[in-house]
């Protein structure tokens, strides 16, 4: 077996919404649910899960997918701690399979229940004694990052309104997203919101929500007897420079973070940049989509939002992004929110995207974390070949 | 803020100086790197044999910020936010505070270190030097 025989046959998302009711465990179950109806399987059809455990229950010791095992109640050959979700479990998950450990396996996560009070995300501001005293948070490092890319090539900060508008219209459009309904909004709109942190304003950031998100990973041969077309994993590649939100973000070392994985993954893949047909990139504020145009070899340096308004990022251009209106309108959540990239993409390769399918994609890109958090992954979804 | 044992071994050295209005960070006793955040090894040699040496204070704003919006309700806002890059070659985050006219200092303008009091504990910032 190779990569390409790796496929994910299930995708499940619950509401997404500001507030839930329910717990972490809860609406990660949700997924899961989902995603197994989606490939038209069991969860005794599992024997592999990568999914952490966010409680209650479980064991104290050392939380994690193994308890899952107690809930699933099957036996399970294979289990990942993968952190975060999204790519980096897909790989792990892909590993498991390509050396015989499992053959399906459910990759779940989410967060509901813990937002709220007017505190962002407590994940987004470490407890670390030499980042809480200054009061920084997951926006203000990606501020200090923004700053000095806006020293130098200050023209793109109207190209970041645009591209905020632009994805945020597109959740606009979205029943399912957060910010439904919402908008639209003009660049303008987005340099007159309420500032956050310079140079971003509300509108330029994204979300922070509650909801989960699921897929499920087999193998080609068997994806082939499944309800759906496969979408088999044509190539990835994840980069680790440092831990994230500790020590600060130097513009020079992490403006790029992204190239030495995007080639591993077009390598793999035999493919590039220009046969990409929709980019579920991360895009956690407005130049994060900027900077991943020119990371991941789409234009040069400096050229991203450029790049974006010549190539046409909405659903019209070509180069449809965040084609669910992504974290900026339709969910961020949190360790869950790499996988709803994912789930996105699978939807846009097989032609189930329903009202915001894009015509004739067949290779999409899905990726993870960015500059600031000083890591990131990327992975390309095909159809199977 | 409360540091576990751990902690306290590690840094505890770090704020018992700022307590004394001294910023200091690690230096590597064998291959001479100066780093920060403190780690247990060196993160040029990985050697263990290094020691707080006492900073000058001053060096060169890396990138700077205005935070408008705080993480947490109870910070007053707005403040200033950045990445200082001191003399000795080493950097850390930090907050600005006084300076001409309260100004966010721009790239590369000249600082030295100064002292907030916080939550009982002292807590480097960083002024702008005027020429």
């Amino acid at each position: 077996m190779k990569l390409q025989d790796v496929a994910i046959v299930g995708v499940g998302v619950t509401p997404q919404v500001k507030r839930s009711e329910k717990n972490s465990l809860q609406v990660a179950l949700d997924a899961a649910k989902l995603a197994l109806a989606d490939a038209g399987l069991s969860h005794t059809d599992l024997d592999g899960i990568a999914a952490r455990w966010p409680g209650p229950g479980g064991t104290e010791l050392a939380p994690g997918s193994a308890d899952w095992s107690t809930m699933l109640g099957v036996p399970l050959s294979w289990i990942g701690d993968s952190y975060p979700q999204g790519i980096p479990a897909l790989v792990d998950a892909a590993g498991a399979i390509l050396t015989g450990q499992a053959t399906t396996i459910l990759i779940t996560g989410g967060q509901a229940g813990v937002l709220g009070g007017g505190k962002v995300a407590s994940y987004t501001r470490p407890g670390n004694e030499f980042v809480a005293p200054f009061g920084a948070f997951t926006a203000a490092h990606f501020a200090l990052v923004a700053q000095r890319h806006l020293a130098r090539f200050p023209h793109a900060r109207q190209g970041m309104a645009e591209i905020a508008a632009t994805i945020r219209n597109v959740g606009s459009t979205n029943p399912d997203a957060v910010m439904y309904g919402r908008g639209p909004y003009t660049a303008e709109d987005v340099l007159a919101a309420p500032p956050v942190v310079d140079p971003f304003t509300l509108l330029d950031l994204c979300l922070a929500s509650e909801g989960g998100a699921a897929v499920v990973v087999t193998t080609l041969e068997r994806a082939r007897d499944l309800r759906h077309p496969p979408v088999v994993l044509l190539g990835a590649g994840m980069e680790w420079l440092r831990q994230q939100y500790v020590d600060p973000a130097r513009y020079e070392e992490v403006w790029s973070i992204g190239a030495k994985a995007a080639r591993k993954a077009f390598g793999q893949a035999g493919l590039g940049p220009s046969d990409v047909d929709v980019a579920q990139l991360y895009d956690v504020n407005s130049l994060e989509v900027a900077r991943q145009f020119e990371a991941l070899g789409f234009c040069g340096e400096g050229e991203g939002t450029d790049f974006a308004l010549a190539t046409g990022i909405g659903p019209d251009g070509k180069l449809p992004t965040c084609t669910d209106g992504g974290l900026l309108s339709f969910s961020h959540i949190g360790w869950g929110a790499p996988t709803l990239k994912l789930v996105e993409a699978v939807h846009q390769v097989r032609g189930t995207a329903g009202a915001r399918q894009i015509p004739g994609a067949e290779v999409a890109l899905a990726a993870g974390a960015g500059s600031a958090a000083q890591y990131y992954n990327l992975a390309l979804l095909g159809r199977a070949r | 803020m409360t540091l576990s044992a751990e902690a306290e071994a590690l840094t505890g050295e770090f704020w018992a100086a700022a307590a004394r209005h001294e910023l200091v960070r690690p230096v590597c006793r064998d291959c001479g790197r100066n780093f920060f955040t403190p780690q247990i090894a060196c993160p040029q040699c990985l050697s263990e044999n290094w020691s707080y040496e006492r900073s000058s204070g001053r060096g060169r704003v890396y990138s700077a910020t205005v935070v408008h919006k705080a993480a947490t309700p109870d910070v007053p806002v707005p403040f200033r936010l950045g990445i200082v890059d001191l003399d000795e070659g080493w950097s850390m985050l930090t907050t600005f505070v006084d300076g001409p006219g309260g100004r966010l200092p721009a790239i590369g303008a000249p600082v030295e270190v100064t002292w907030v009091e916080q939550d009982g504990r002292t807590v480097p910032a960083f002024r702008e030097i005027v020429p």
